[in-house]
């Protein structure tokens, strides 16, 4: 029997060299190639991440760092300068950067590194608005402990622009801090008002005229819209008009929606009318995010609602004045805008001294220094308000006063949407707002669905 | 058949290899999904993030909800559009290009390439080419006459259409490839024969081709269909299943359920329910193959 | 001498739809190579979507510089060559198996593994992801392929192309005494060729464009492929889309299995023909 075994085992061994022998060049690849399977093990991953110190001690503490990508900005390359220099400050922590792809990429390979038994990050940027999921996954840290050890904790704490902490606290304990941070601002191309003798929005009525006064057309084509107002990415986009109407759709609690209510309803329809009324904007959903800052760019849309990460890409393109305002409210002289983009988390599944060194490395690089530089070489807006009292960071305003307005619009900011069971809710929300945006159902159809479901979805979660 | 019959272990050892990685990577993780299907457990929800076992209520729920029932829905047009579409299509391709052509290589491969193309990339150039006004698609259908709608992965109407045409281009160069090989290996004399007793074009293919590639349609059908049922990635990059779910298809909507919802639960039965879907499909198909294999 | 102008008509207009069919379908990707070629700062618009004023590969350079291509490369092809080396053993003896014995559990054994024809990957991803995991594979180029190493689909295409094999070619051979291994590397691989290598061919372009797995067991750039550094042009969430960048960096991604291809296209193409894939 044995016998038999150990011919078989050896036949294995040789009809696999038969066959890659014998079937030439597609074959001849995997031959040559699997010593290069070998390269990426641990060890080599590990090896170039050892500092070189003076007095190294005992045994530096490497943590890994998950960072998405989500906007037009060599990202990595800027940490990877921050992390030199944290580690050239810190000779007992090397800090690994992971991209990891988009904020959508980042939670699912954490999430799904933590349900397979993996040991995950010490520290990611996630959404701000996946605290509730991941304090209910029992993912990440409170980082009270490490706050109240600081002498300036409340100074540190007060200099993040507050609308930007607005997704940090939960059950008494503050969970994260921000670091890419952005809002949701209007672009206008400032040359074209000029030329129609329009002043910037006020209002929504305003805002629509003027997108109306804007729109060409050449027979039935239109050739220039007055405004593109993507709805990819509904809520967040949506958002600042239901602020401006008067009533965000979320409150300070964690399970309660405002979808129904007469002001969201409003907003809603103000929306429809820019297309219907106004004619000045694509009829309903505009799916296509990304393409919007280019047809702004190009000159094709007098105007658009974008996240301010868009700003560079647009200065980059655009051959005219291009100004940056938060979005006009319902009433004259109001506005309002809504914060997005990521801050940093601590992971439970982390060891304690790992934790700790994520702390350091989160304090390092929330420092106004860096939140200046991050913002100046990404287009993000610095999340520490003194930030913007740096000689670099007024050299760059300067230069770049539109990067100024998208921090002024936070002043009208409202919270981003976060809520328990944000995925499921969010999904409910974005349904019935595309649905009204379609003509499928009217405004208050459709808001109504939204509201009942979402409370169904919410109810679990209720005291 | 003249196989040999034997007892000897060897058979057994040459499909062990085979066997342990189907096994340790489809086999154990589907009775696994069967398994935690029948509990509830979720990852979100701080006091069931623990499994407990709630019997089929997870399967009832689904079958009780509009939501799911939709997204069957559009699973069925998504799966009987894109597939029969598609081998059509790539049928006709082939005995198009099954012919004295000068540069029938390029030809061949100009229908071909679409397939080495990763599905990311396939429809991020399409999402240029659904760009109202301007998109090729668009300029394209306006200069031919359409006169409707042309924000394709916005509207409720023409979402599932707008994935089901990126699908369809990029498979039925694949397929055209095998009714190709299926087509060059049929007996020529036949279609001689035929056309000395003046059977028109259309009468070979009636009566000759098509039996004859029966084989072929039955391994295209197979794999297309489950193809279909496997290829999301351009709908992640196109509509994101929208709008208001009109483009979210199972697997889409499995992988939702489970990374957005975190609902373990739910994402298993979701899980069964379309291996179920996948299992009856293919094996009859695979059986009738066979049968008529062994006639 | 009519039918003779007639049958040239007809190869002539043959030959125009196949050509005007071929170049229809072609269009995306000819598309995407005009805009990878157009400056960035010249965006596209209205009646202006194609080449740019000038031609520039500035954006092929700017791809690069924002993901390690190079190394993405390498684990590319590691990672492709390592599953195809894996694939043509483990399918090769398992066809052999189905094709030249009978024996107890035969059927059950096929519709067993034909099971992974059937059952998407991403299906199966969180409970996969823990069998690496406790295998210690993790963020390892082995980590994407090992789920890959057996194939349904190679052991069935290879056991209908066995099925195809002359029974008096494999008698023969038994009656000169070949031991198994003999009768499947002299008579049952050598008219196998063909659908060994089209079956080759698949894999490749299959795996080489593969998504969400890479992207979830791997998590360091000396372990992922050219697909997980494509997320980061694809996924530019907060940004507009910058077609010639994103096209720049899919040409890169696609551009050595176009070239593989058009360089074997004709290999490529026979291969499939005969292959017996009928």
């Amino acid at each position: 029997m044995s016998k038999r075994w150990l011919f078989t085992l050896l036949s294995l061994l040789l009809i696999g060299s038969f066959i890659l022998s014998a079937c030439g060049k597609a074959t001849e690849a995997p031959a040559t190639q699997a010593p290069a399977t070998e390269a990426p093990t641990e060890a080599a991953t590990e090896a170039p991440t050892e500092a070189p110190t003076e007095e190294p001690p005992a045994e530096p503490v490497t943590i890994q760092f998950f960072y998405p990508v989500a906007v037009d900005a060599p990202i990595a390359d800027i940490l990877k300068g921050y992390i030199a220099e944290f580690e050239a400050e810190n000779p007992d922590i090397n800090v690994e950067p992971v991209f990891s792809g988009g904020y959508g990429d980042t939670y699912t390979a954490i999430m799904t590194a933590i349900d397979g038994g993996a040991e995950p990050p010490a520290a990611a940027v996630l959404l701000a608005t996946a605290l509730y999921d991941l304090v209910n996954a029992d993912a990440i840290v409170p980082l009270d402990g490490y706050l109240d050890q600081m002498e300036d904790k409340d100074a540190y704490l007060n200099d993040f622009f507050p609308a930007f902490m607005e997704n940090s606290t939960y059950d008494g304990h503050i969970w994260s801090l921000p670091f890419q941070r952005s809002d949701v601002v209007l672009y206008y191309n400032a040359d074209l008002f000029k030329e129609a003798g329009l002043e910037p929005p006020n209002s929504w009525e305003a805002w629509g005229q003027a997108a109306e006064a804007l729109t060409v057309r050449d027979g039935d084509n239109v050739t220039r819209w007055g405004l593109e107002y993507p709805s990819g990415w509904p809520y967040w986009l949506f958002q600042p008009l239901a602020i401006g109407s008067g009533q965000n759709i979320v409150g300070d609690s964690d399970t309660e929606v405002y979808f129904d209510n007469p002001d969201v309803i409003e907003a809603v329809q103000f929306y429809i009318d820019l297309s219907h009324k106004y004619h000045a904007m694509p009829e309903g959903v505009q799916a296509v995010w990304g393409q919007a800052p280019t047809d702004f760019a190009s000159g094709q849309t007098a105007m658009i609602v974008h996240s301010s990460g868009s700003l560079r890409g647009i200065l980059d393109q655009a051959d005219f004045e291009v100004g940056v305002m938060p979005i006009p409210g319902q009433e004259p002289d109001t506005y309002a805008s809504v914060p997005g983009g990521g801050n940093i988390y601590i992971f439970k599944g982390a060891p304690q001294e790992k934790q700790d060194a994520a702390w350091r490395f989160i304090t390092f690089l929330t420092q106004p220094k860096y939140a200046a530089d991050f913002s100046i070489n990404t287009g993000y807006i610095a999340v520490r308000q003194s930030a913007y009292d740096l000689d670099a960071m007024k050299a760059y305003v300067e230069q770049v006063p539109q990067a100024l307005a998208t921090r002024d619009a936070l002043q009208y900011a409202g919270r981003e949407f976060a809520v328990q069971d944000l995925g499921e809710v969010r999904n409910i929300f974005h349904d019935y707002l595309q649905k009204a945006y379609n003509g499928e159902m009217t405004p208050e159809e459709a808001m109504a669905a939204a509201q009942k479901e979402a409370d169904a979805a919410l109810e679990p979660f209720r005291p | 058949m003249s196989t040999r019959r034997t007892r000897s272990l060897v058979p057994y050892l040459l499909i062990l290899p085979t066997f342990v990685f189907v096994a340790a990577f489809t086999i154990w993780p589907t009775i696994n999904a069967i398994y935690t299907s029948f509990f509830r457990q979720r990852l979100n929800v701080a006091r069931f993030r623990e499994p407990t076992f709630i019997g089929v209520e997870n399967y009832v729920k689904l079958f009780h909800d509009p939501r799911f029932l939709n997204v069957l829905r559009n699973t069925f047009i998504y799966v009987l559009g894109t597939v029969p579409a598609s081998i059509i299509v790539a049928f006709l391709f082939a005995w198009l290009v099954n012919r004295k052509i000068k540069g029938v290589g390029w030809v061949r491969l100009g229908i071909f390439h679409p397939t080495i193309l990763p599905m990311v990339s396939a429809a991020t150039i399409w999402m240029f080419f659904f760009t109202p006004d301007y998109g090729l698609f668009n300029t394209t259908l306006s200069r031919l006459g359409y006169q409707g709608p042309q924000n394709w992965t916005g509207n409720p109407h023409l979402a599932l259409l707008a994935v089901m045409i990126v699908a369809f281009w990029k498979n039925a160069g694949y397929y055209m490839i095998f009714y190709l090989a299926g087509l060059q290996g049929l007996p020529h004399d036949v279609f001689e024969a035929a056309v000395l007793d003046g059977a028109t074009t259309w009468q070979q293919l009636r009566y000759i081709t098509f039996p004859l590639l029966r084989r072929t349609t039955l391994f295209v059908t197979t794999i297309a269909f489950i193809g279909a049922f496997q290829t999301v990635d351009h709908i992640f990059v196109l509509t994101q299943g929208g709008p208001s779910g009109a483009s979210t298809v199972l697997l889409y909507y499995l992988w939702q359920i489970r990374f957005e919802y975190q609902d373990v639960g739910k994402a298993s039965a979701i899980t069964v329910i379309l291996i179920a879907l996948l299992l009856i499909f293919t094996v009859s198909n695979f059986m009738l193959s066979e049968r008529k294999e062994e006639a | 001498m009519e039918t003779k102008a007639t049958s040239r008509l007809q190869r002539w207009l043959w030959t125009l739809i196949a050509w005007g069919l071929a170049a229809l379908w072609a269009v995306p990707v000819l598309w995407a190579f005009a805009a990878s070629l157009r400056p960035a700062d010249e965006p596209i618009k209205r009646g202006d979507v194609w080449f740019g004023s000038t031609l520039t590969v500035e954006n092929y350079s700017r791809a690069w510089s924002l993901a390690p291509f190079g190394q993405y490369y390498l684990n590319t092809f590691a990672m492709v060559g390592m599953i195809l080396g894996v694939q043509i053993i483990t399918i090769t003896l398992a066809a052999f198996a189905f094709a030249h014995y009978r024996f107890k559990g035969r059927k059950l054994l096929l519709y067993l593994i034909l099971l992974q024809l059937m059952i998407p990957t991403t299906a199966l991803l969180v409970p996969n992801f823990a069998t690496i995991r406790s295998m210690g594979l993790y963020d390892t180029i082995f980590a994407i392929a090992i789920p890959y190493f057996g194939s349904a689909f190679g052991t069935f295409l290879m056991r209908q192309a066995f099925l195809e094999v002359p029974r008096d070619l494999v008698d023969a051979g038994i009656m000169d005494g070949c031991s198994w291994w003999q009768l499947l590397r002299y008579v049952y691989l050598p008219p196998s060729m063909p659908t060994l290598t089209a079956f080759a061919l698949s894999s490749v372009s299959w795996h080489w464009n593969e998504f969400l797995w890479p992207l979830i067991v791997t998590k360091s750039d000396a372990a992922r492929p050219l697909t997980a550094g494509l997320v980061r042009f694809t996924q530019l969430g907060e940004i507009g889309a910058q077609w010639s960048l994103l096209s720049a960096a899919t040409l890169l991604v696609a551009g050595p299995l176009f070239l593989l291809f058009l360089i074997f296209q004709r290999r490529f193409i026979e291969s499939f023909v005969h292959s017996g894939l009928k």
